[in-house]
């Protein structure tokens, strides 16, 4: 807050310059913290064009200079491997920030150097905030700063981010290398790759293109795809010289040349580690180190992590029921008060769905979403994540996806929603998708009202029961099958165990409210729209036309007599209300009079299986784009009305 | 000094990284991480059946079975 004052209080003069600057590195290093530290409220999460990649921008003033502030996504290299890295590399090239700002944690400084390495083959002004500082004296370690900035010729400024402190050093560092123009110079990696380095950089001479030529070199030499693709389409003769030369690289070094240039810098960093850390005592097992032993433990850590799960499950959902039911009471005399006020004419209806839809989300974020959020980002912030990837991942690659994803699955019990949104996590986006996919398969909340309050009342709870296995075995299947199925390489677990620190409360509540609001913003329309649309259907008498329509699958393929239609349809809103309109259509909850055993079964299984609801949907939309959330909505309907009617014909065989 | 995959160290042992058989994308994943021919490694922790917990460049990478099973090392 002292550093906000600090910031309104220009220099004097009255120009503005704008500068553009990025904020690079690893995961886990506290880019986000200060990132909310420099841009607070003023700042927008929204997606890269075209992609579904977080893009999170700020702005803020400092002296007389009007800074946009970029949070590129935590990365660990500038290659090819994820859509994050490109994303990255290409920003850097083509946009030329003003300059970049590397958060490193002091405490792992030798693989965050390693990206600091890459990041400096860019050559964009950087400054490198070295975070975390105050934790190396209880790791035992000690860093000489002026060595580092000496060896690595940038700037290198120590910082505590979540303090505040050291963090204007940092952006005054940077606008000094703007005001003075100062590049970073080349580190040179060992003698002979340099020799075919700048045998290259010279026939590059003539490649106009926005990468600087070294990095062009490098990358060539590494066999990076997209800069192959690049240079083939400008000088394609570059490219057998680059692999003339990985070969006699290859022949001296004896490993594959791609693996030669990550070698060379690896060496560098461990000479400028070598120089500039000093171990001063022995290490000693710490509280965060025990905590981990037990959280990590073949045999503990499991039941931690049942209890953990359980709880963030619980405490989400019971506060969510909670406050949900409090909505409902204060708002269950709304709709009469409605009608009284404006009749029960179909344009009152439109004017109510519009209210109940709004306060259907809010029912929903309120609740729901946000202790979601605040305790997913808690559980992240302090480490635990790691935690549960690294004891299911063998479980979760039975299913085609690893351990990060059990989380989403986990919470999808409770409801999609979030659990969509969380899928996040994951590092790819293919990953992102495979367990958003299959999250959508796990029963909700909502689908337990239904398939509990037709199967488990009148059917027995055995059956009951048995959905949740039957939904628990096809997750299984589809996710082995679209595992297969989908482009790209599955991947493998690579993650780095982070230690445990303390969450910065500040961070998570502000990570909270811009996603919240993100989400709101295509949820929201969404659901008041389809909420329009149904009720117009409904009052104009159209759904029963609609349900007459569906015949042919609902009463002919599925045995379920008509007014199913009218059902699924309102189901699409929320699940729910399967059973609500099924109550108020009959007049009766007694629904034994209406459906027979096997047609409850039915219903209760393409409910669910079929159309994930329209919230749900919102979710799929913001994380992926319409055309993936369309397409997880196409193949469950048609999945849900094939299985449905399988099943429908099988228990009549019974 | 014989060569093993890095699933058939023992927890607490330290290696060094001989090679790497694994495909193009998970290979530069793996030297993006540090993990070099020449690197030392400490085997901190195996899941059973699961994943790997190693202590490399004084820090903690966490890999998956498959793919710790393409990465050779040998005993220092």
């Amino acid at each position: 807050m002292i550093m906000k004052k600090t910031m309104q209080i220009s220099n004097g003069v009255n120009e503005v310059k704008k500068l553009n600057v990025v904020l690079a590195g690893q995961a886990n290093v506290g880019k986000s913290v200060i990132f909310n530290y420099f841009t607070g409220l003023h700042q927008h999460i929204g997606n890269w064009p075209g992609k579904t990649v977080e893009k999170a921008e700020g702005t803020l003033r400092y002296k007389d200079y009007s800074i946009d502030l970029l949070d590129l996504p935590g990365i660990y290299s500038l290659s090819t491997y994820s859509i994050e890295e490109i994303i990255s590399r290409e920003y850097i090239a083509f946009q030329k920030p003003d300059f970049i700002i590397n958060v490193v944690d002091a405490t792992r400084l030798e693989r965050n150097l390693i990206f600091t390495l890459q990041l400096l083959e860019m050559e964009r002004p950087t400054v490198l905030a070295l975070n975390m500082v105050n934790l190396l004296k209880e790791r035992g370690l000690e860093i000489d700063f002026k060595k580092l900035e000496r060896l690595l010729g940038i700037p290198v400024a120590p910082v505590v981010a979540i303090n505040g402190k050291g963090l204007i050093q940092v952006l005054d560092q940077g606008i000094r290398l703007v005001e003075k123009s100062l590049k970073p110079k080349p580190l040179k990696y060992g003698k002979e790759l340099e020799k075919k380095v700048e045998n290259l950089i010279l026939s590059l001479e003539d490649v106009d293109l926005p990468y600087p030529k070294r990095w062009l070199a490098l990358k060539l030499l590494e066999k990076d795809q997209r800069v192959k693709d690049i240079i083939e389409n400008k000088k394609p003769k570059i490219l057998e010289k680059a692999k003339k030369l990985s070969r006699e690289l290859e022949k001296i070094h004896g490993e594959d040349s791609s693996i030669i240039v990550a070698h060379e810098r690896c060496n560098l960093v461990s000479q400028i580690v070598n120089e500039t850390v000093k171990i001063t005592k022995p290490k000693k097992l710490s509280f965060n180190e025990k905590l981990d032993n037990l959280t990590s433990h073949k045999i503990w850590g499991y039941p931690i992590m049942f209890a953990i799960l359980a709880l963030l499950f619980v405490s989400v959902f019971k506060f969510g029921n909670l406050i949900s039911s409090l909505l409902e009471n204060l708002t269950s005399n709304w709709q009469q008060a409605w009608q009284v006020f404006f009749g029960t004419s179909i344009w009152s209806s439109l004017g109510w769905s519009i209210i109940e839809s709004t306060l259907a989300l809010m029912s929903l974020a309120l609740p729901y979403i946000i202790p979601f959020y605040l305790f997913l980002f808690l559980l992240e912030d302090w480490g635990y994540l790691a935690r549960v990837a690294f004891l299911t991942d063998n479980l979760m690659h039975k299913i085609g996806v690893h351990g990060k994803s059990c989380i989403p699955l986990v919470l999808g019990f409770g409801c999609n929603v979030p659990a969509c949104l969380s899928c996040r996590i994951m590092e790819t986006e293919r990953e992102r998708f495979l367990t958003a996919f299959l999250v959508t398969f796990v029963p909700c909340s909502a689908t337990t009202v239904v398939i509990m309050g037709l199967v488990g009342k009148f059917v027995g709870i055995g059956w009951a029961l048995s959905f949740y296995l039957f939904a628990l075995l096809l997750i299984l299947i589809l996710g082995k099958l679209f595992s297969k199925a989908l482009p790209g390489e599955p991947v493998e677990l690579i993650m780095e165990m982070p230690d445990y620190k303390k969450p910065d409360l500040k961070t998570v509540f502000l990570q909270t409210w811009f996603r919240l609001k993100e989400f709101i913003f295509i949820a929201g329309p969404l659901v008041v729209i389809s909420g329009l649309i149904i009720v117009t259907i409904h009052q104009t008498g159209f759904s029963y036309r609609i349900a007459d329509f569906l015949s042919p699958i609902t009463v002919k393929w599925l045995g379920l007599p008509v007014i199913t239609g009218i059902l699924l349809i309102f189901g699409i809103l929320r699940k729910e209300l399967i059973l609500l309109m099924l109550a108020t259509l009959l007049g009766t909850t007694n629904f034994s009079q209406v459906l027979s055993q096997h047609q409850m079964i039915v219903l209760s299984l393409v409910s669910m299986l079929y159309i994930p609801c329209v919230a749900t949907i919102a979710a799929l939309w913001k994380e992926f784009g319409w055309k993936k959330s369309l397409s997880i909505t196409v193949f469950k309907i048609i999945f849900a009305i094939i299985i449905g009617g399988i099943i429908s014909k099988l228990l009549n065989l019974i | 000094m014989k060569e093993i995959s890095l699933i058939q160290a023992k927890e607490n042992e330290e290696v060094t990284i001989v090679s790497l058989e694994a495909g193009q994308m998970a290979t530069k994943r793996l030297v993006d991480m540090g993990l070099v021919p020449e690197t030392k490694i400490k085997i901190l922790r195996k899941a059973p059946f699961g994943p790997i917990e190693i202590g490399v460049r004084g820090s903690k990478l966490v890999l998956g079975r498959g793919l710790a099973a393409k990465i050779f090392v040998k005993h220092l």
